[in-house]
């Protein structure tokens, strides 16, 4: 087998063998979702296009993906690198990037089920009736634009110490979760909070979501911004690595 | 006085390992399992490693001593492919460093400032096995169980495991891919005594079978086990010379007591003084014999009072032994700045 495919298998199973993780990952999204779903407001329309009911999916998806993203991620990275392991991996035939690209590759490996199942609970309970096509389309794009989330979840790991990284990840989940107006429409919120939304990746993640169900266009802002976070945390990233490099610590 | 390479050839092969596997096609085993030239680096102004050379032929066992900061870590780190010289080259196993890391001859275990190194909620084998996957030529299972003494702790949860246990585990990673060079970093900072043991009886087997082994120690006892010792301070190679003059060094100790008498000569025709120190009142002597030094001194008719005998400082005495036989011309490779 070849290295990276056989250090990138030891770390799925190593994260799908942690109970914490999937309770974690499958656990919230789902709760949440059930909890949202007993809402009262179930018949509202969003900013006049979209039924609350399908808002509300798409938010979950984007609150699954970012719940699965920042923990697969976050903890386990600070924990190997102040344990050591990260560095014993440096003096191994494995490529030097290859640890932090293989825990963003995981990463985005785990998120892909966790906007599925969200999906099916959306189609099953939900009230969501989702085409053939609207479910590879939406399942697609979710995927694909998790990539600032589960950089977000690598530079955590990266810059933040072992024992602050869990609570860390914690308060982002939900920080981005509410602030981005995953757990509630943002345009019912005061402006300033409107504005502070805008300046989210959970946002704009939700946001390309909902467009793809409302049926119009997908706004490029979205995917802008997405895009920036991403490259900016994986700069930062980048900066680090360097510099532990040149300090023979990396 | 029995050197460390004697040692090594007396000793009986307990189980025989695989036969010693064929050198990859790459590097013809003329070539020197590494070689520094002049090399240098810098921490902005501060320069850590100056001007080191160094070369280690393949199938030697090197101890690497010195004190913290003396530039052990950085070359360390250079020779791992982790840092890059300033300046100089540096070349392994013919090629250089991060190519012969990537090419899997070189295994390294590291030493572990916090924690111990392991992921942790996995087992000893899945972490094993899956170490084992990177490399093209992996030891074989049962071997690395037995090398590192490792049974019964496969099925273990890594942070489980003992300070001793996690660096035995440390070892057959090391080990895993059946390495040309292997270098360790004090190795048995965490074990017991029988597993010390147990771990050098293996380096010695490794090393039968041709493994070029670099070990750094604060512990002069273990540097005992190297066939040669490279002494680095000042990002230099200060002292270097066979392990036998080591184990000199390893004897000598060190007398101080307060005396009205300052001549130098004096003290230097004792018995078994190698050197002499005056401050003040205070006398200092290095010597190979103490008992023979202090009968010595009694004869003499000297007066002395408040006389200590410790052990010598061992990189001091190693420097003065490697000087001594410099001067003399008979030990071979020593050099001393």
């Amino acid at each position: 087998m070849n290295p990276l495919a056989a250090f990138g298998r030891f770390e799925l199973f190593r994260l799908l063998r942690s109970w914490r993780f999937l309770a974690v990952t499958v656990g919230f999204p789902v709760i949440f979702y059930m909890l949202f779903l007993s809402d009262h407001s179930a018949r509202r329309i969003i900013d006049g296009t979209v039924p609350w009911r399908e808002y509300l999916m798409v938010s979950m998806c984007s609150f699954g993906a970012l719940v699965a993203a920042l923990n697969a991620g976050g903890t386990r990275l600070a924990s190997e690198r102040a344990t050591g392991w990260a560095r014993q991996l440096r003096v191994t035939p494995l490529p030097p990037w290859s640890y932090v690209g293989t825990k963003v590759a995981v990463s985005m490996v785990v998120v892909l089920p966790v906007v599925l199942l969200v999906e099916i609970v959306g189609t099953t309970f939900g009230g969501v009736p989702l085409s053939a096509a609207q479910w590879f389309e939406l399942t697609g794009l979710l995927w694909v634009t998790a990539v600032p989330f589960a950089v977000l979840g690598v530079f955590v790991g990266f810059l933040v110490h072992a024992e602050t990284a869990y609570p860390v990840v914690t308060v982002l989940m939900f920080v981005l979760g509410y602030f981005g107006g995953l757990f509630s429409p943002v345009s019912s919120m005061p402006a300033a909070l409107q504005t502070t939304a805008r300046l989210l990746p959970s946002f704009h993640h939700a946001s390309l979501g909902i467009d793809l169900l409302a049926g119009h266009g997908l706004d490029a802002t979205h995917w802008l911004v997405l895009l920036g976070y991403a490259v900016v945390l994986a700069l930062v990233i980048l900066l680090k690595y360097r510099r532990e490099e040149s300090l023979g610590l990396a | 006085m029995v050197s460390p390479s004697t040692l090594r050839a007396i000793e009986q092969p307990g189980e025989v390992g695989p036969a010693p596997e064929q050198p990859l096609g790459s590097c013809p085993p003329s070539e020197p399992a590494f070689r520094f030239d002049r090399v240098v680096h810098r921490y902005g102004t501060t320069v850590a490693v100056d001007h080191l050379s160094l070369e280690v032929g393949r199938g030697e066992m090197v101890a690497l001593l010195g004190p913290n900061g003396a530039g052990k870590s950085t070359s360390i780190a250079m020779l791992l492919g982790l840092l890059d010289p300033d300046a100089g080259s540096i070349e392994v196993m013919g090629t250089t460093p991060r190519r012969a890391m990537a090419m899997g001859v070189v295994g390294a275990m590291l030493q572990q400032a916090s924690g111990n190194g392991l992921p942790h909620g996995e087992r000893v084998g899945t972490v094993l096995e899956m170490v084992r996957r990177l490399y093209r030529r992996p030891a074989p299972m049962d071997l690395l169980i037995r090398r590192a003494g490792l049974e019964g702790l496969l099925g273990r949860q890594t942070q489980r495991l003992s300070g001793g246990q996690a660096q035995r585990v440390r070892f057959a990673v090391a080990i895993a891919g059946s390495p040309e060079l292997l270098f360790l970093d004090e190795p048995t900072a965490a074990m017991d005594i029988d597993a010390r043991r147990a771990f050098w009886k293996v380096i010695a087997e490794l090393g039968r079978e041709g493994l070029t082994i670099v070990f750094a120690t604060h512990h002069m006892e273990e540097a005992e086990h190297a066939d040669r010792v490279v002494v680095i301070n000042h990002g230099k190679v200060v002292a270097d010379g066979p392990g036998a003059t080591l184990k000199a060094a390893v004897a000598i100790r060190r007398l101080r007591f307060t005396t009205k008498c300052a001549d130098q000569a004096t003290f230097d025709g004792l018995a078994g003084v190698t050197d002499v120190e005056l401050r003040g009142g205070v006398v200092v002597l290095n010597s190979l014999d103490a008992d023979a030094t202090v009968c010595d001194l009694v004869r003499s008719g000297i007066e002395f009072k408040d006389l200590e005998v410790t052990g010598a400082r061992l990189e001091e005495a190693f420097l003065a032994l490697i000087r001594e036989a410099d001067a003399s011309g008979t030990a071979g490779t020593g050099q001393a700045s």
